[in-house]
Formats: C-alpha cells, sequence, structure tokens
C-alpha cells in the first residue's frame, strides 16, 4: 500500500464515518472525528460510558494525521519562515511589547528554577495530537481494524441506471450472496490467498472474482423504486455449501511442495527428539523418569505445533447483494 | 429441511436457522494437510436477516477488503516486515541473520553475535516478521531487570510491537510481555506461565542458562514455545557443555545425547574436535556475526583532559572538607560505610558550591540539637559563602562557546546541574535538563529540545536509558563517577553505531584534589576513553571477581591514606592490577593450560562466526 493509497483509504473512511474534515491536502487530513468513529478509534471506553449514561453531549477529538511526512514537513517549514519574516517587518512597533516579554521571561525562569522548564507556548495552544500514517503504523492498523469491525455484514441494491429506465417498466433483481474468504497456507511459515465468491439464491449459479465486479457498481441500502426481485430458488445453507466445495475444489489442485517440505522437517525434528529421548528414558533413573517423559511429550507437541502443515479459510466478510438482471 | 420463511424483511432469502452447517469443517487438502473453514459468520450473518439487520456501510464493506488486501502475505519466502518499518535501517547482516531464522531454522535459534553488532535488532526483526504474518501472537521476552525497560522501549518504538513491561500479575495475560527471568519463575508466576502457550519465547544474555542444573534452565525448558530465540554474546565461555546446555534447551537432541556429544566433538571438556562436522551441526542452530578486521568499526574517541586550578577560596573550601572527612573518619573507628557520604562531599567539592551545600544541609538535619557536628558544618558553610565564583563552570561555559556545536555535559550531582542550567542561561547559552527521575514523556521532549534548539543537554544519569545521541559529538565530563561502568555508558550515549564524526570527550580536572588522580587512573591506567566497545565488561567482570567494586576501593584508599602521596601511590597500584587484567595472557599467575583451552574455544568461536563490515 502506498502513500496515495493510503491517503485515499482515509479519505474514504473519514467521509463514510461522517467525520467532520477541518483541513486537507495531498499530504495530511486534519479531522474532528464523528462520535461514531471516536468510539472506535480513540480508546476512550471510559467517556463514552460516561457520555451514554448521563446523556452528556460528546466532545469528540480532533487529529492531525499525515499522510506524506516529508511533503507534510517542508510544507509546515515553508509556513514558518513566512511567519517568522512577517514577525520580523513588525519588530519596531514591539519593543514595548519586548520589555513585557523580558519580564515574563524573568517570572519564567524564577518558574523554571522550581519546576524545570515552563512550556508556555505549547500550553496555550490547543493541541491538535498528530499521527504520521504509514503502513504498519499503529494508527493504520487501528483503522484496518475499524473497517473490518464496521464491515462486516451488508444488505445492499445496485442503483439503477437513471437514464435508460422506462418509468412503467419494472426491473427484474437478483439476490447473491458475496463471500470474502481469506485463506492461510500454515506450517512453521505462512502464505495466504483472498478468494471473492458470488452465487445467485435465484439459481445458484456461482462466479469467482465477486468482489471486483461488485466494486464497478453502485449500490444503496434502499430497494429502488420499480424494482421486483427475483424469489429465492436455494436456501442460504445450499449456497454455502456450492461455495464452500468450489473453494475447496481450487484448493485441491493447488501445488503443495511447501506441505511436503514441511512435513519432512515435521518428520525429522521427530526423529531427532525421539532418537534423544528414547537414549534418555533407557538409562534415567526411575524416580526421574516421570519428568523426562513429560518433557518428551511436550516437545513433541512443540514440534507438531511448528511445523504441521495445515490451511484455514475464514470469511472477511459477506452480504446479500440485489443486482440487476437475471442471474 | 423446512422452509422458514421470514415474512416482513427478505422474503427473498430462505433462512433456516438451527439447520446450519457445523461451525468448522475438517477435511484433508492433500494426504498431509488439513483443511479447516470457519463456518461461525454463518449464523450472525443468518441472525442479522431474520432481524433485518443492522447491516454495515458499503464503502466500510470495501475498505475491510481493501485492508485485508494490504496486509496479505503473498509469499512464504519474502520478508515481509520492513515494508511496516519505513524508519527502521538494519544492517545487512542483521538483515540476512533474520531471513536465515525465519526460512532455514524454522525459528529456533542462538543469536550469537559478539556485543555491539545489534541482536536485539535481529531479534525485534524475526518478532516482527512473525507478527507481521499471524503467527505468533503470543511473545515472552525474558531479559535481566535491568535491561526490561530498554526492551520495552526498543520494541515499541523501533518495532511498533506493543511490548509491556510485566509489573502486576494480571500482565502476564498481555500479548507481548518483556520480563525478568527471576520474577517469572517465582510463584505466583511461574504457575501461570507454565500452564500458557507462547507462541515466541526470546531470552537475552542466554548464557546464564549454561548450567543445566540451576532454576533458570528447568523453568525455560518447562515453558512451551513454539519458536524461541536465545541471544548471548558468550554462549562458550570454559568448556563445551555450556554450548551443549543451550542448544539442549532450544533444540534437545540436536547434537545428539549428552555422551555422543563429548564422544563426537570434545576433547577434555574444553577443546573441540571433529571441528568441521560440529560446525555443521552448528550451523543449524546458531548465528555468530563478528566484525571484519578490515571494516570500519567505531569513529574515534578523542580525550583531552582539561587541568583546572581552583581559586583560593574553592581550595580552601576543598581542604575544609577533606579535614573534616578525615577527623569524622579517624574519630568512627574506620567504619567505612558509614563514610561514603562524606567521601561525597569531597567530591562535591570538585564540581560546585551549590552541590556540597546541599549535603551538608542535609547532613545538619541528620544531626542532633547539640552535636559537635554543627558548629563544624557551620564553618564550612561560612567557607562556601565566600566562594563568588565557579572556575569549572567558567571553564566549561568557554569550551562550549569555542565548539560552537551540540555538547551533552555529564554531572553526577543535582545541584550542580540547576546551579549550571542557570549559569548558562544567564550568558545566552540554551542548556535543558535531563535527569533519571523525569517523567518518560518529560525525557522524551528534553531530547526533542537538545535536538533542535538547545546547544547543551545537561544530564544527571546515563545508564541504560535509552539515549542516543549519535547527532552530537562532544562531551563533556564536568566532574567523574568512580565506576568505570557508569563512564562507559556516558560515553556510549554519543559513541555508538550511527556516530559519524569522531567523539570529543573533555574531562574537566581539578587540580590538586581527588579528581585528579581519578582522572589518572580511569585514563591513564585503565585506558578508559580508548577501550573497544565491551572490553571493559570483561576487565571488571575479572577484577570485581576477586575485589570488591571499584568505587569503593577507592572511598577507602581516600579516607585511610595519611597523605597524598600515599594515596597516589595506592591508586598507582590499582591501576597497574586493572591494567594487568586487560592482558590476562601476560598474567603469569593464570595456568597455561587453562589460557590454552580459553584460547582454543575462542578460537573455535572465531571460526562459527561470520565475518560483518560494520559501517558507523
Amino acid at each position: 500500500m502506498n502513500q496515495k493509497q493510503i491517503h485515499r483509504f482515509l479519505q474514504q473512511y473519514l467521509e463514510a464515518t461522517n467525520c467532520h474534515i477541518i483541513e486537507k491536502s495531498p499530504a495530511h487530513f486534519t479531522v474532528k472525528l464523528s462520535p461514531e468513529a471516536d468510539r472506535v478509534l480513540t480508546n476512550r471506553p471510559y467517556y463514552w460510558s460516561f457520555v451514554d449514561r448521563t446523556g452528556a453531549e460528546p466532545e469528540t477529538m480532533s487529529f492531525l494525521l499525515v499522510t506524506d511526512k516529508a511533503k507534510y514537513d517542508s510544507l509546515a517549514e515553508g509556513n514558518d519562515e513566512k511567519s517568522g519574516a512577517a514577525r520580523l517587518q513588525a519588530s519596531p512597533q514591539t519593543a514595548a511589547s519586548q520589555i513585557a516579554g523580558q519580564m515574563n521571561n524573568q517570572v519564567n525562569q524564577a518558574l523554571a528554577r522550581s519546576y524545570g522548564i515552563v512550556p508556555t507556548q505549547v500550553l496555550a495552544m490547543n493541541r491538535i495530537p498528530r499521527d504520521d500514517v504509514h503502513f504498519g503504523s499503529k494508527r493504520l492498523k487501528q483503522l484496518f481494524e475499524a473497517a473490518r469491525g464496521q464491515g462486516s455484514y451488508v444488505y445492499l441494491f445496485q442503483e439503477p441506471d437513471t437514464r435508460s429506465r422506462n418509468p412503467f417498466e419494472s426491473t427484474p433483481y437478483t439476490p447473491w450472496l458475496g463471500i470474502n474468504i481469506k485463506v492461510e497456507f500454515q506450517c512453521d511459515r505462512k502464505r495466504e490467498e483472498l478468494y471473492s465468491f458470488g452465487i445467485s439464491m435465484a439459481t445458484g449459479h456461482y462466479v469467482e472474482s465477486f468482489q471486483q465486479q461488485l466494486n464497478a457498481l453502485k449500490m444503496t441500502p434502499r430497494l429502488p423504486a420499480n424494482v421486483h426481485i427475483a424469489p429465492a430458488g436455494i436456501s442460504l445453507k445450499k449456497a454455502v455449501q456450492t461455495i464452500e466445495s468450489a473453494l475447496e475444489r481450487k484448493l485441491r489442485a493447488q501445488n503443495y511442495q511447501w506441505a511436503e517440505e514441511a512435513g519432512k522437517r515435521l518428520e525429522e525434528e521427530q526423529e531427532i527428539v525421539r532418537h534423544y529421548y528414547d537414549k534418555l528414558l533407557s538409562y534415567v533413573e526411575e524416580d526421574k523418569r516421570e519428568t523426562i517423559q513429560a518433557q518428551y511429550d511436550s516437545r513433541k507437541a512443540e514440534i507438531d505445533w511448528q511445523f504441521r502443515p495445515r490451511v484455514t479459510a475464514s470469511v472477511i466478510n459477506c452480504g446479500i447483494f440485489h443486482l440487476a438482471g437475471i442471474g | 429441511m423446512a422452509d422458514n420463511m421470514n415474512s416482513t424483511s427478505n422474503p427473498e432469502i430462505r433462512t433456516a436457522p438451527g439447520s446450519s452447517l457445523p461451525v468448522s469443517s475438517a477435511t484433508k487438502l492433500h494426504p498431509l494437510v488439513e483443511f479447516h473453514f470457519d463456518r461461525s459468520w454463518q449464523d450472525e450473518l443468518q441472525s442479522r436477516l431474520s432481524k433485518n439487520g443492522p447491516w454495515d456501510d458499503w464503502t466500510l464493506y470495501k475498505l475491510a477488503v481493501e485492508a485485508h488486501e494490504a496486509e496479505a502475505i503473498s509469499s512464504f519466502d519474502e520478508m515481509q516486515c520492513l515494508r511496516s518499518l519505513p524508519e527502521l535501517e538494519p544492517m545487512p547482516h542483521q538483515l540476512s541473520t533474520a531471513g536465515k531464522v525465519v526460512h532455514e531454522m524454522g525459528g529456533r535459534a542462538i543469536l550469537a553475535d559478539e556485543v555491539g553488532l545489534g541482536k536485539t535488532i535481529e531479534a525485534g526483526l524475526i518478532l516482527k516478521e512473525y507478527m507481521v504474518r499471524g503467527l505468533v501472537r503470543k511473545a515472552l521476552i525474558l531479559v535481566p531487570a535491568s535491561l526490561v525497560l530498554q526492551w520495552v522501549r526498543e520494541l515499541n518504538q523501533k518495532f511498533g510491537i506493543a511490548a509491556v513491561a510485566q509489573k502486576k500479575t494480571h500482565m502476564w495475560h498481555y500479548d507481548v510481555v518483556v520480563a525478568s527471568i527471576d520474577t517469572a519463575k517465582r510463584d505466583p508466576h511461574r504457575d501461570l506461565l507454565l500452564g500458557s502457550d507462547f507462541d515466541m519465547l526470546i531470552i537475552d544474555e542466554a548464557h546464564k542458562l549454561k548450567n543445566k542444573k540451576t532454576t533458570n534452565y528447568q523453568f525455560v525448558t518447562e515453558l512451551r514455545k513454539k519458536y524461541c530465540l536465545l541471544l548471548t554474546a558468550t554462549p562458550v565461555q570454559n568448556n563445551l557443555d555450556e554450548l551443549y546446555n543451550l542448544i539442549t534447551l532450544l533444540k534437545p537432541g540436536q547434537l545428539g545425547g549428552q555422551s555422543d556429544f563429548a564422544a563426537n566433538f570434545v576433547v577434555d571438556k574444553r577443546m573441540p574436535k571433529n571441528e568441521e562436522q560440529l560446525h555443521e551441526a552448528l550451523s543449524t542452530v546458531m548465528i555468530r556475526n563478528r566484525r571484519g578486521d578490515g571494516g570500519i568499526h567505531f569513529t574515534k574517541r578523542i580525550v583531552k583532559n582539561i587541568p583546572i586550578e581552583l581559586s583560593p577560596e574553592e581550595m580552601a573550601l576543598y581542604n575544609g572538607v577533606t579535614a573534616f572527612v578525615k577527623e569524622q573518619y579517624d574519630r568512627s573507628g574506620g567504619d567505612l560505610t558509614s563514610m561514603l557520604s562524606l567521601v561525597t562531599l569531597q567530591r562535591e567539592v570538585c564540581s560546585s558550591r551549590d552541590a556540597v551545600f546541599l549535603t551538608l544541609v542535609n547532613l545538619f538535619k541528620k544531626t542532633g540539637e547539640d552535636s559537635p557536628l554543627r558548629p563544624k558544618i557551620w564553618e564550612l558553610v561560612d567557607t562556601i559563602k565566600q566562594i563568588t565564583s565557579n572556575t569549572k563552570a567558567e571553564k566549561a561555559l568557554e569550551l562550549i562557546q569555542q565548539m560552537n556545536d551540540k555538547v551533552i555535559l555529564f554531572t553526577e550531582y543535582r545541584a550542580t546541574q540547576e546551579y549550571l542550567l542557570q549559569f548558562f542561561r544567564s550568558h545566552n547559552l540554551v542548556a535543558v535538563p535531563y535527569r533519571g527521575g523525569m517523567n518518560r514523556g518529560k525525557k522524551d521532549w528534553m531530547m526533542d529540545l537538545f535536538r533542535g534548539r538547545a546547544q547543551v543537554l545537561i544530564a544527571t544519569e546515563a545508564g541504560g536509558e535509552g539515549i542516543n545521541l549519535q547527532f552530537c559529538h562532544h562531551m563533556i565530563n564536568f566532574d567523574l563517577p568512580w565506576n568505570p561502568m557508569r563512564v562507559e555508558q556516558r560515553i556510549g550515549r554519543v559513541h555508538r553505531l550511527g556516530q559519524t564524526e569522531d567523539v570529543k570527550i573533555y574531562n574537566l580536572c581539578t587540580m590538586g584534589t581527588i579528581e585528579e588522580y581519578i582522572v589518572n587512573l580511569l585514563h591513564e591506567k585503565i585506558n578508559l576513553f580508548e577501550l573497544v566497545i565491551g572490553e571493559l565488561d570483561h576487565i571488571l567482570e575479572r577484577f570485581e571477581k576477586e575485589e570488591q567494586p571499584l568505587e569503593k576501593q577507592i572511598a577507602k584508599m581516600m579516607l585511610e591514606s595519611s597523605g597524598n602521596s600515599e594515596l597516589k601511590n595506592r591508586l598507582d597500584e590499582l591501576g597497574n592490577t586493572i591494567g594487568h587484567l586487560r592482558n590476562p595472557d601476560t598474567d603469569t599467575e593464570v595456568p597455561m593450560a587453562k589460557l590454552k583451552s580459553k584460547a582454543a574455544i575462542g578460537a573455535f568461536l572465531d571460526r562459527v562466526s561470520h565475518e560483518v563490515e560494520v559501517k558507523p
């Protein structure tokens, strides 16, 4: 994911959660969160339970989210210089205020002696915390998590193309079950693949790369006018079974050399341990036998845990999509 | 299946609660490979269908997929963690080590790099790689107590890993926990940890586990772990069994049983044999990098002692304090422990009158109403009042103004720090303080100020706190600690990997005082300032095995010596002893055989290591 993609991801998330974008550039957003986003992103459960119980007007937090650090910093520096120059020009008139400033300085010095340094400028500002959002940053991870949590199950209708529609004619729509699946191939190492299936609930016909197809369409949560929906021909259970077996067929056809290699490693490691402990157990004193046997068993289990090849599939998200046409 | 038509909300979808498939399926994709399909989502979808919601947002649905696509691990082999760590620039040997552990060693290895080559970075890379791949969630990191916070900070700052230092029992439930092994093995923690499964276990300073019979060793054996890293710069110190034990901890049986190992690889415990096979066997469990001979290791340290003549008033105070301390010592009948605070007085005179004053006031408060000490203390306070300027501070100011560059100045005393802050400020020199008592946020802030507009950082502590100041290469020792390790820690703040300039060290040294001797001892005799990084550890370890800590010995000599010349002689002697320890080969007391075997082990370790070039 490059900076541009991250920037777009952020913008989409903020807009989808109704956050108020105060200021933006290609390198940053200054944003006041919506209550919805604040609950997910700021980790303030006590505050929100207080708001919920008392019905107080919530005060959400603001953030400066920087998506392109180098660019943002160079822009910010430029601004500083400009205002610095302005300050220089204004200096003749401010002699009086300088004297006041010196007085102030002495006060600060006195305070600083007892308390350490007094951060006068910083305290005066209402600070907006800054986050540099790059791939791997905590903030982006949190946004990913938030999107996953808030985008799991949908129920949507394709928006009809308004221009070409005859107001007296009803368009047939077909309900589809769409599922995005993550498949993990795992031994002591790991690889992942993403699959997307769509299956027509009317006919039981299924397609792959369904999400790509959906991405090109406009969707709405409301049933559009002049639309009739084809009745379901298959049950949800049947639809899921169809997709599961389709996925399984695809996975079966893959190359499993990695698993064979992992199996070999597993066998070798077990052999080493077996050789070691068998010998040890053959001459160990009786009172220690139990401990050694327990060590042996736990080591065997560890090796199995570490190397055994396995594949797991889990659903990222899913939904019912009503698409124009009969499919 | 009965049609369970849900009339109001979605007539077109037939849902059948209660009749869904088992929550997870298990079939075989390949004779070796089991396949699980998680079906928990179906019930949720069904329940939302029957309740007609709630439904999520379409944009967020698409973003969720995008998030998964961005984080998907497309290949078994390629290192994935670096794209998550844009700020980190690991050195080539660190990367190759991490890659080897993950790809060839199955995540169980001894990382045995020489000191200073970044074992922590390697371990961090490996941990991060497994975490990014979702192979490690729960990790336990056991380190000496003094390193816990440093590890936590490095993992958080350099690797974005949310590691916590274990403080309360419930904290064991966090995903990544750093703790000291001595805490971990005690009840009630012990049972809790032995009852958990750790995806990864990392142990720093693992050479402490070389003895099979210790409780630490047993404890680590019993911990259930998937991946495991043992970090040590000295995998073998005295005999090859130590290495065998470490490997057994990691992968029992890797070098065969104890007797196989002895028969195949060892001559009389210390000399390896069949080296090639041993070498090969080791390469499957251990990686050792050492500095190449040709590479530039570190930049130079340039040390300059700045002699300072105290003003007559300051000298008077020094003499007054010296007499006072001596008198008290003689009266106490040689009780050393209670005298240490008095010795401090003498050292403080060399630093600033403010420091002496504070200690005197505290001492005054502690003495009784009618104690004979009180008038004496007042007398000293009167002497302090005569002092109008601080010769050392003036010299330091002059030095700093000449340098016209970032400087870190170390002092032992808080009062001196305060005084210098004010003194510098009154001369329009921007200085910021740094001390152990500050909380993390304030420390970071001071660092930022120093990096930015402040020219001077005045620090009272250097140890273990991860202040890395490679951008600064001037250092002033306003006064010197008597513990050489702390001097080394000070220097280590600026003279470390990443420092591109020669480091200039200035020791301010008041002539005719104890300070003169200390500087002489540390600089001329121990040659402390020019030692290779890591060398001092070894010297002190050898020294303190037999004797008291160095700073105690110095204090004792000071109190016991009748005059300056006696003191000087005894300190010289001490210096010579340590000087010998630097080059143990010349020490005739060590039996030849022991030396020989040590050399053999050292040479063997060198042969199993990879030379790397380390650019500063």
